[in-house]
């Protein structure tokens, strides 16, 4: 069953002066969660911990909030942070010196200047190509996986095929892919 | 130990947090480990805007069940299946923006990945409504203060809500799911309909005035086997004691003008009309002399302003009033300016 959506309705006469805006918390959880998790992710590769992660730093600057929120719950600042934070577990869990060195190394994340955007277009032409010539069944479990985000047991389920064969098609999707666009992979 | 094939499930976070653990090890003791992952990633990135479907709702209610004081009026549009191609926030900045509700997805939220729908709470703040639509084409109407709670098992069997405040219901029928509304005083079902509940927790009943088709209402089994039949322009109210009583031919507006935004009484009771302006305005009202309790009124309000409002009650009861922030009170007038 599909879920119950709720909208707020326009003001009526009655209901008075506007209401506060939503907290510039509320919008940087909006407009900056998913981008956080997908960041966090590279370094921790479990969903789940990143999660953990990013949800533990906006309970943090719910928590602290105060006339300074202007400039920590800007985009750069919250990378930061979240990165800071993947730091500190990973040191917690006491994993490789090599890893925290590469997560280290890794820039924050800027953001797309007109160039890159223009770019991108380029990129996604290509890509779209690259995607195009895979083998048939290959192609065919990674638009499922990618484009449809079904879990390789749905994908079996799906094609009819073992759990085992989904997960040979992705592994080959992925090094066709690797190697199709390896001139844009810096 | 692992084989480079493995990497895809670490690029796509289905690590458990000690296999990922595992796996960092694995990859910093190779360099070259490290460049396979660096390329997975970036193949990644470049077939897609997500390497999973992340979802946010769930983490909001997560970190609202958290603290329960995060922004109140927040308004959760539930993040479902969106379509393939660029997830971007930004609509979801748009949604919260015009956001005024609070919707808590009660207990379990902190159940990792549980896949049972949670219950659903959704509430307004005074002043503000808010329209919901549920999967089965029925929508509802929350008049203000109000909170409406959908069970975990909504729509299984039946599809019953519980409501504390003021609703108006506009259900697709459907005999094998009955829309059922809960209430501590009594249940109103609908028999194929649209029609207003009105129960707040704090007074004393439950009444429901149907404007189409008609609801069985009925008292809760304890209070005793009452039940009532409503029709179009039905009133039934069951009060404290679980006693039915039915008026018919009600003149709807009085009953259902606040779905459009003004609210109408006829001959009310002053506390009732105090209360819902309190609700509606925000307010804190206190009468000065207990005989206003038993004035009676009539009167209309559709205005913007709170004080507007009040002064037109003041005028109607001929008194005056006076008013800090939410605090106001009704005050016997000092002396008569009228002139002759």
């Amino acid at each position: 069953m599909s879920e119950p959506s709720l909208r707020s309705l326009p003001s009526a006469p009655l209901l008075g002066a506007p209401r506060a805006r939503p907290s510039q918390w509320e919008a940087a959880f909006a407009a900056h969660y998913v981008a956080l998790c997908e960041y966090v992710l590279r370094f921790v590769g479990s969903a789940e911990t990143a999660e953990d992660i990013v949800q533990d730093l906006f309970l943090h600057l719910w928590d602290t909030r105060g006339p300074r929120d202007v400039l920590r719950l800007t985009r750069r600042y919250l990378h930061v942070a979240a990165r800071n934070r993947a730091l500190k577990y990973l040191r917690h869990r006491r994993v490789a010196d090599g890893w925290l060195e590469r997560v280290n190394r890794d820039p924050t994340p800027r953001l797309e200047t007109p160039e890159d955007v223009c770019l991108r277009r380029e990129l996604d032409a290509a890509v779209q190509r690259a995607i195009a010539e895979l083998p048939e069944r290959c192609r065919a479990t990674f638009l499922l996986r990618r484009r449809e985000g079904l879990s390789y047991e749905a994908i079996a389920a799906r094609r009819g095929v073992t759990l085992g064969t989904v997960k040979s098609q992705m592994w080959r999707a992925a090094v066709l892919l690797r190697s199709k666009l390896a001139a844009f992979i810096l | 130990m692992f084989t480079e094939s493995d990497l895809l499930r670490f690029v796509e976070g289905d690590c458990s947090p000690a296999e990922a653990a595992a796996m960092q090890a694995w990859i910093a003791a190779d360099p070259r480990r490290a460049a396979v992952l660096d390329e997975l990633q970036a193949v990644w990135r470049l077939t897609g805007d997500a390497t999973r479907r992340w979802d946010v709702a769930a983490a909001r209610g997560r970190v609202r069940d958290a603290r329960p004081g995060v922004a109140p009026r927040l308004h959760i549009v539930p993040d479902r299946a969106r379509p393939a191609g660029p997830f971007s926030a930004s609509p979801w900045l748009l949604r919260i923006a015009a956001a005024v509700i609070l919707s808590l997805a009660s207990a379990l939220l902190w159940t990792r990945r549980s896949h049972l729908p949670p219950s659903r709470e959704f509430a307004t703040s005074p002043g503000q409504r808010a329209e919901l639509s549920l999967p089965d084409g029925s929508r509802i109407l929350l008049s203000v203060a109000t909170r409406l709670r959908l069970p975990r098992d909504f729509g299984a069997r039946q599809r019953s809500v519980e409501l504390d405040g003021e609703a108006y219901f506009v259900v697709r029928h459907d005999p094998a799911h009955p829309f059922v509304v809960r209430t501590p005083y009594g249940t109103a079902e609908d028999l194929g309909t649209e029609f207003d509940v009105h129960a707040y927790g704090h007074e004393d009943g439950v009444q429901v005035v149907v404007a189409k088709g008609s609801v069985a209402l009925r008292a809760p089994s304890a209070a005793g086997t009452s039940r009532l039949n409503l029709h179009a322009r039905d009133r039934g109210v069951i009060d404290a004691r679980g006693r039915a009583t039915r008026t018919s031919g009600v003149r709807l507006d009085n009953f259902v003008a606040w779905t459009r935004g003004s609210l109408v009484f006829e001959d009310a009771p002053l506390p009732r009309v105090l209360a819902e302006l309190a609700r509606w305005y925000d307010l804190d009202v206190a009468t000065a002399d207990r005989s206003l309790d038993d004035e009676r009124v009539t009167i209309a309000f559709s205005s913007a302003s709170a004080d507007d409002a009040l002064s037109a009650l003041a005028r109607v009861l001929n008194v005056r009033f006076t008013r800090t922030g939410r605090a106001v009170r009704l005050l016997p007038v000092v002396h008569d300016r009228r002139r002759p």
